[in-house]
């Protein structure tokens, strides 16, 4: 359960006991408007609601940027996890900018269904157009959705802001693809998935471009090479985002390059070449084929031991660049990525804890948790990193990395990685 | 996004397996070619028992052949099978000669026997992959493979307690191993009989080469058997001391795997191929390499090198052999072929040459004055960075081979590639890797069409018939060949009317158990001997029989037989009648040890170690009667004025045919309304259970309906508002019509017609 532990930006404690009586009673729609009622007293004494200029607007004092809005979002219980993706998503701002063209675009259809899409552009727009600068929003709609589309969201299981995520784009990829495939040709019928072997990021094969596609999607290209025919059987399989697996005391960077490191096949995994047609040995390796303009990363942090029959959390150290450089290899040039969000999981196992997300907009780093937003000094960020030692006090750990591209198309010769890899 | 599984690791050949599962391989030639690619060949040159030079050929398709070279021709001597998988790497060790197998097997055979194995050593747990032999020690032999496994033996104590025992056949009753087999390993002796013994059981276990830690795909030992030298994933050669294991250093250079490697006859100079597609010159005396050769475009997979070690001949995956001064860097191109280069042996003034093609090659090579083939012209100075031939020869300046033409071929059969089993479950359609389109009847192993060089799919196709036969067999082609796989009890799942099979004589509704014919027909030969061997009441017959099933089982079967079931088991129909020309060979797992490979016309009723529910199901007639019933539901077609005939659910065998029900459906519709009383009663009862409906069903038409013939109403059967065809089954109509797990609907109408 991703209860929402009593943690404050102020000093003051107040465990929302209310709330979580609510919670455990209630399967899903009908507890939400005492839940609401309940959290909305707790904005009154942050005072986040308050005349006058908020804490936030003090803080950024005549620097406020032009037009930008910092809202929190409110939470309906153990939604943080949705909170954090949903703010990451509103700074990357050239998916906001595309979302809200869409919503302008299609916001007068006639017996336009609500769906999620439509949810969260509501949502957004409701964000982007308020007076106000800064404030509270109950994302109510969005959730409710969110849950009567989901079964998984829809309980009070461990749910995972990753998991999350993949599921918001692939829902909208969904959505846009039947308005397009609808629009277009009615005849046409809709794209093959992607079989299963995507499954952790569904991303369509085939499917028309989306706006989705354009900011998330990179290929990644799968390169198997039996051991004894030496054939290299090549497959494409593109993606929304990067999951990786962690070591301790490690870089990003140095997770990315055993992510697209060489793996063998064999032994009891052998690999069935259809040139030898006999199981074989053989060499496997991702390479990246495209990039995409939002690199989303995640990192593996949820790993399931099997001696436990359970997740753990990993508190591993894993450094990561606010400047990240990735090779393309199909023209062996370097793209730079600028970090501009990162979701971080409070708490010590998988079950429990809490998301925030940390986000830069207009150079200046904001935390976001929940219903609070203040600003951050970007030297915070490496308190995200993890812990060298197992059993530190410090649980609160980078999950999810949004970089966006800043560069890249013709690439910088000085960072030609060799291997495929990535340069810190 | 995670990283995926392992792809396509599908083949089940590691799936748990309750019982053992029995295989047949199909041979669509003579016992005189090989119908895969060759892996290695070894060479023995005429001696005191045999003036002629001889050819050994490993293969892919799992066997060995030899070849007698006389007078520039090469003729086929003998099979030597006895591997259940690729045979990787052979040598000649004296008068033995030894394989390796990816069965992860080697077996030492009698270089001039007729084929049969004396020994199968086990210590191997995955493939192997390479094997070396000191020249002037014929006792040593050391073997390579996967997972970083190397073994040396010394082949006399490995030998040695079996040859003891062997003309003394009774000395291993008492060991357990009863049943003669040709499990674990074999042994002729002066009558021909095979004797067996399991390897381990004689406490000999080779010596090891530990600290591999990847894959060995090359190996190499020096005349004296005194250095060792391997090579493989970890894409650094090592080099060992045989005699006790241990090692002595690590050569680094190569930048991928290292697939060939040759060793002076001193020891001190070393020869790697690799991956990388360089040629590497090793000083083992100063440790380090003193030349490295770009000749290829690609891997080099096989060496061969002049007795001096002046010249080395190279071939690999860019399908070219080339002739290299290792002092002069002056390097030619000699030939090149169709296929891929997996080894060459160097003979005088030939080369041999072994492809994944299925035939062998034999080149022009002037082995003994390789300085001939270079006044030839047409050489080059090899460079020594990678891939600086591999952009020569993208600029154009690709070399002419200084031969064009083979002396020799020793040809075989294209090897299968693609294969798809036919909705009849009786009928594969292949390709091979000539391009030609053939289908195979399994059940007889023969094929019954050649359709040339055409369109695999376009005639998958057009010989997709709308019929539905549950999957009783599984296949592989990685033998090059048909392997077809049964296990119990889905094997015996699938069952066809006689009549179709146009079995003479039979009746209508006599239904033949696809899997059970199969079997007899594969076991013919064998169940004769068998019978032979136990009416002479041999002292041990006994012991061949029931031994692998369970012991109680032992005194009714043997029951059975007397009471003349011979006759059934010897009795094969047509359709399932095995070549004798180019018999199939059979694999099972043996009690002890590994699994074994026999052709059928070879069985000679003492193997005792078939699996039981084979020995069952074609001496005793039992096998497990599957479910080959479906169940379905027959209502009046909605609008039709027939009357309701039934009540619940009926079963019938999936075979049934829709004009079968029709045909029941106007029984009843007449019976029900007593026209006649022709019948024999059956029908008028209101049958209840599902088990009498389908007696009742079955034998329908055998019941004399001619009195009424003239005045039966014609009935149409639906499914899903489509009419069906009346030569459908019941099977068809559920995949193809009704197309849902849950039981089948069927209705009846009465049609206004005649």
């Amino acid at each position: 359960m991703m209860a929402k532990p009593a943690r404050s930006p102020t000093a003051e404690t107040s465990p929302p006991a209310a709330a979580e009586k609510h919670r455990s009673a209630s399967g899903s729609g009908s507890g939400l408007r005492s839940l609401a009622s309940a959290a909305s007293g707790w904005w009154d004494r942050w005072g986040v609601m308050g005349s006058g200029l908020s804490k936030l607007e003090r803080a950024f004092g005549d620097q406020f940027p032009e037009g930008e809005r910092y809202f929190g979002l409110e939470n309906f219980g153990n939604t943080c996890y949705c909170n954090s993706v949903l703010q990451a998503l509103y700074y990357c701002t050239p998916f906001r900018e595309q979302l809200l063209e869409y919503y302008g675009k299609n916001r007068n259809v006639e017996d336009a269904e609500e769906n999620l899409l439509t949810c969260l552009a509501d949502l957004f727009s409701q964000i982007s157009a308020s007076k106000k600068k800064t404030g509270v929003i109950a994302p109510k709609r969005f959730i409710q959705m969110v849950r009567k589309l989901n079964e998984y969201f829809r309980g009070y299981m461990h749910q995972d802001a990753h998991e999350f995520l993949n599921f918001l784009l692939n829902e909208i990829v969904d959505i846009l693809e039947k308005e397009s495939s609808a629009k277009d040709s009615p005849e046409t019928t809709s794209p093959e998935k992607v079989s299963n072997g995507a499954a952790d990021n569904g991303v369509r094969k085939e499917a028309p471009i989306t706006w989705v596609h354009k900011n998330f999607q990179g290929t990644l290209t799968n390169e198997t090479r039996c051991l004894m025919c030496e054939t290299i059987t090549a497959k494409d399989e593109p993606f929304f985002d990067l999951s990786v697996d962690i070591e301790q005391n490690s870089s990003l960077t140095s997770c990315l390059k055993n992510f697209f490191s060489t793996e063998t096949l064999n032994a009891d995994d052998k690999f069935f070449c259809d040139k030898c047609c006999s199981l074989q040995e053989a060499e496997k390796r991702m390479k990246i084929k495209e990039v995409p303009q939002i690199l989303v990363i995640h990192l593996k942090r949820f790993k399931y031991i099997e001696q436990l029959n359970r997740h753990k959390k990993l508190s591993y150290r894993v450094v990561y660049p606010l400047e990240l450089k990735l090779s393309n290899n199909s023209d062996d040039a370097d793209c730079e990525y600028s970090l501009f969000a990162v979701v971080v999981h409070l708490g010590s196992g998988p079950n429990q804890g809490h998301y925030v997300a940390k986000i830069k907009s207009h150079d200046h780093w904001l935390s976001f948790d929940d219903d609070n937003v203040e600003m951050i000094p970007e030297s915070t960020l490496q308190t995200f990193y993890g812990s060298s030692r197992e059993y530190s006090g410090n649980t609160d750990h980078g999950y999810i990395l949004f970089y966006e591209r800043i560069s890249g198309k013709h690439g910088h010769e000085k960072t030609v990685s060799p291997d495929g890899g990535v340069q810190p | 996004m995670h990283r995926v599984g392992s792809a396509g690791n599908t083949s089940g050949s590691t799936r748990p397996r309750k019982e053992k599962r029995f295989t047949y391989v199909l041979n669509d030639a003579d016992d005189k070619k090989h119908c895969a690619g060759i892996n290695c060949l070894a060479y023995l040159k005429g001696s005191a028992l045999s003036t002629n030079d001889y050819i050994f050929s490993g293969s892919r398709d799992g066997t060995l052949k030899r070849w007698e070279l006389n007078n520039g021709d090469a003729s086929f001597s003998a099979t030597f099978e006895s591997h259940v998988d690729w045979v990787n790497d052979a040598i000649i060790v004296g008068e033995k000669l030894v394989s390796c197998s990816s069965d992860t097997t080697l077996k030492v055979w009698n270089c001039f026997s007729d084929g049969a194995c004396t020994r199968t050593l086990r210590q191997h747990s995955d493939y192997v992959i390479c094997l070396a032999a000191a020249e002037k020690n014929s006792n040593i032999v050391a073997s390579g493979g996967l997972g970083g496994e190397v073994f040396i033996w010394d082949l006399d104590a490995a030998l040695a307690p079996v040859a003891k025992s062997a003309d003394t056949k009774e000395d291993e009753v008492p060991n357990g191993n009863s049943g003669p087999t040709l499990t674990t390993l074999c042994n002729v002796n002066s009558s021909g009989n095979i004797a067996s013994s399991n390897g381990q059981s004689h406490g000999y276990s080779p010596i090891t080469a530990k600290g591999h830690k990847d894959s060995v795909y090359a190996l190499a030992m020096n005349d004296a058997g005194t250095l060792l030298v391997s090579g493989g994933t970890e894409k650094v050669v090592r080099v060992w001391d045989p005699r006790t294991g241990s090692k002595n250093m690590k050569l680094r250079g190569h930048t991928d795997n290292i697939r060939a490697l040759l060793l002076d006859s001193s020891g001190r100079y070393c020869l790697s191929g690799s991956s990388d597609s360089m040629i590497r010159l090793w000083d083992l005396g100063q440790q380090r390499c003193v030349h490295s050769y770009a000749v290829h475009t690609d891997s080099v997979w096989a060496l061969a090198s002049t007795p001096s070690f002046g010249h080395v001949y190279s071939g690999g995956r860019d399908q070219s052999v080339y002739l290299t001064d290792l002092s002069t860097r002056e390097s030619v191109l000699l030939c090149t072929n169709e296929y891929p280069i997996l080894q060459l042996s160097l003979q005088d003034d030939s080369i041999w040459v072994a492809t994944t093609d299925s035939s062998v090659y034999g080149w022009p090579a002037e082995g003994h004055t390789p300085q001939k083939v270079f006044q030839k012209g047409g050489s080059f100075l090899a460079g020594n960075l990678s891939f600086s031939r591999a952009r020569a020869s993208l600029e154009g300046s690709a070399p002419v081979p200084v031969y064009k033409e083979p002396s020799f071929i020793i040809p075989g059969v294209p090897a299968i590639i693609q294969h798809e089993i036919m909705n009849n479950r009786r009928h594969v359609l292949t390709k091979d890797t000539a391009g030609s389109v053939k289908l195979w009847e399994i059940t007889r192993g023969a094929v019954i069409e050649d359709f040339g060089k055409v369109s695999f799919e376009d005639k998958k196709k057009e010989l997709f018939e709308m019929v539905s036969i549950p999957a009783w067999f599984t296949m592989d082609a990685r033998l090059g060949c048909l392997s077809v796989h049964l296990d119990t009890p889905q094997c015996f799942s699938a069952e066809i009317y006689a009549v179709d099979l146009n079995v003479a004589g039979a009746q209508e509704d006599l239904k033949i158990n696809l899997a059970q014919e199969t079997l007899r027909g594969l076991l013919v030969h064998w169940c004769k001997r068998k019978q032979k061997l136990s009416s002479h009441s041999l002292p041990n017959g006994d012991s061949s029989t029931g031994k692998d099933g369970p012991s109680k089982d032992s005194p009714r079967s043997r029951s059975e037989v007397d009471d003349g079931t011979e006759n059934h088991a010897t009795h094969v129909l047509p359709s399932f009648e095995f070549s004798t020309a180019s018999p199939p060979s059979i694999i099972t797992e043996g009690t002890s040890g590994g699994p074994w490979r026999k052709r059928i016309t070879d069985l000679d009723g003492t193997e005792g170690d078939l699996p039981w529910w084979c020995v069952d199901c074609v001496t005793h007639n039992r096998y497990p009667k599957e479910n080959t019933k479906c169940g379905f539901y027959l209502h009046p077609a909605e609008g039709s004025p027939a009357p309701n005939i039934t009540q619940g659910k009926l079963s019938a065998p999936r075979i049934l045919r829709i004009h079968k029900v029709a045909n029941y459906v106007v029984e009843k519709l007449i019976l029900d309304k007593p026209l006649d009383g022709g019948s024999d009663g059956a029908f008028a009862m209101g049958l209840s259970s599902g088990q009498s409906q389908l007696s009742a069903l079955d034998n329908s038409s055998r019941h004399g309906l001619k009195p009424w013939q003239k005045l039966k109403p014609c009935v149409e059967i639906l499914c899903n508002n489509q009419v069906l065809s009346p030569e459908m089954s019941l099977a068809t109509v559920k995949t193809y019509i009704w197309k849902k797990q849950d039981d089948l609907i069927l209705h009846y109408r009465v049609v206004q017609s005649r």
